[in-house]
């Protein structure tokens, strides 16, 4: 079992969803990923945002999508909302406290594009490593 | 040695036409480089073989504005345009790897299953690499892609030519993507014969002379991915090849196909 653990460890870090903390703040968005391609250009994705705080407070949650917050709560130290989106770029969630310049805690959502407009890139190979 | 050799003196007589080129200005990196870690196997039709393990697969590709490397393919594209995408294309025949992985047996049965005069050393003959030049034809759309493909040696190994086709269609829900694929390849008589042929020095005991003619194979692929993040992806690739008759009807062949198989942990560079 002991030679396991390592790999139990590495795949536990690879399969987390990310959430980033400041001291006394975290912060979990899901999904994290939005793959695209020809078909499927953009994301249209649902976010489950939640964060959580040792101290009760004043907070907001922000996203690269405008200047205003997407939502803010007073005297809480948990929350927790769901936000549509159609996603074509990189960007990201963060908290802040009552300074909206301070960001508590960020998490950054990808956008990966999997296909390639060079038709070569998808040209098969026969070789023997050629398998996947 | 000789494949490593010809892919060397490939790569030296592409530097100066790559070094050529302009840079281009799109984002999208020209190398594409790729470590898949795993298990997964190919099978050997050939009599008294090994199958071929995977255990590492890498993929080291790059592609310049016309000039390309895939994997051991070296290629320039002459045209690129929204229908099709054509290149002309130097690579090495995959048929040879088969005879790497024999094994030499003591036998008293001749292949067919006969008492051999005498008990013999036997081992299936080998075979070299063919360093194969030729056309490939690019296309896709929404309903899919389509290559096209026509290689003749070029190394007077074989001396004969191979036209090659695969459509494959993939499906993507976010993380998860499938693609399955079917083609067929046409050997002609020089290439089946060279490789599946039995020769009369190579004769004796065991086998009989063999000429191989023309042949069809055909084959069919699934692959299954999954992206775990944006470097990080579970794959499953399955991939059976249905030798023509004329090669399975060689003393030397004693499997119809070729099935072979990976899972692994997939990592872009």
């Amino acid at each position: 079992m002991r030679p396991l653990l390592p790999l139990i460890l590495f795949f536990t870090a690879l399969l987390a969803v990310p959430a980033a903390q400041a001291d006394d703040m975290s912060l979990t968005v899901k999904p994290v990923l939005c793959i695209t391609d020809k078909r499927n250009p953009s994301c249209d994705m649902s976010f489950l945002v939640m964060w959580q705080s040792l101290a009760t407070g004043y907070y907001c949650l922000f996203n690269d999508f405008g200047d205003a917050p997407v939502r803010c709560w007073s005297e809480e130290r948990e929350g927790r909302l769901t936000d549509e989106r159609n996603v074509q770029a990189d960007f990201s969630y963060w908290m802040t406290g009552t300074d909206p310049e301070a960001r508590l805690a960020q998490v950054d959502v990808e956008v990966l594009r999997m296909d390639s407009d060079d038709r070569r890139r998808k040209r098969r190979t026969r070789h023997v490593w050629d398998i996947n | 040695m000789i494949y490593r050799l010809s892919l060397l003196a490939l790569l030296l007589a592409a530097q100066p036409a790559v070094a050529q080129e302009a840079p281009e200005e799109e984002e999208e990196s020209k190398w594409r480089l790729g470590a898949a870690l795993g298990y997964g196997e190919r099978s050997n039709p050939l009599v008294q073989s090994d199958d071929i393990p995977i255990v590492v697969d890498l993929d080291i590709a790059w592609f310049g504005e016309r000039w390309f490397f895939d994997n051991g393919d070296l290629g320039v594209t002459f045209a690129d345009n929204s229908a099709l995408t054509a290149s002309v294309v130097a690579r090495i025949n995959s048929d040879r790897v088969f005879f790497g992985k024999t094994d030499t047996r003591f036998i008293s049965l001749d292949l067919a299953g006969e008492p051999a005069s005498q008990i013999v050393e036997f081992k299936p003959p080998d075979r070299d690499y063919a360093l194969e030049l030729g056309i490939e034809m690019l296309t896709d759309g929404d309903w899919g892609m389509l290559q096209v493909n026509a290689f003749h040696d070029v190394s007077g190994t074989h001396e004969g030519y191979e036209l090659f086709a695969n459509y494959s269609r993939g499906w993507r829900n976010q993380r998860l993507y499938i693609e399955p694929s079917f083609g067929v390849s046409y050997k002609s008589d020089k290439l089946n014969n060279y490789y599946w042929g039995v020769t009369p020095d190579e004769a004796g005991d065991i086998v009989d002379p063999y000429e191989a003619s023309a042949g069809l194979n055909w084959h069919a692929r699934f692959m299954i991915g999954y992206q775990l993040n944006r470097d990080w992806s579970l794959s499953l690739v399955a991939e059976y090849e249905r030798l023509n008759d004329e090669a399975y009807a060689s003393p030397i062949v004693e499997e119809n196909g070729v099935f072979g198989w990976f899972a692994g942990l997939s990592r872009r560079f």
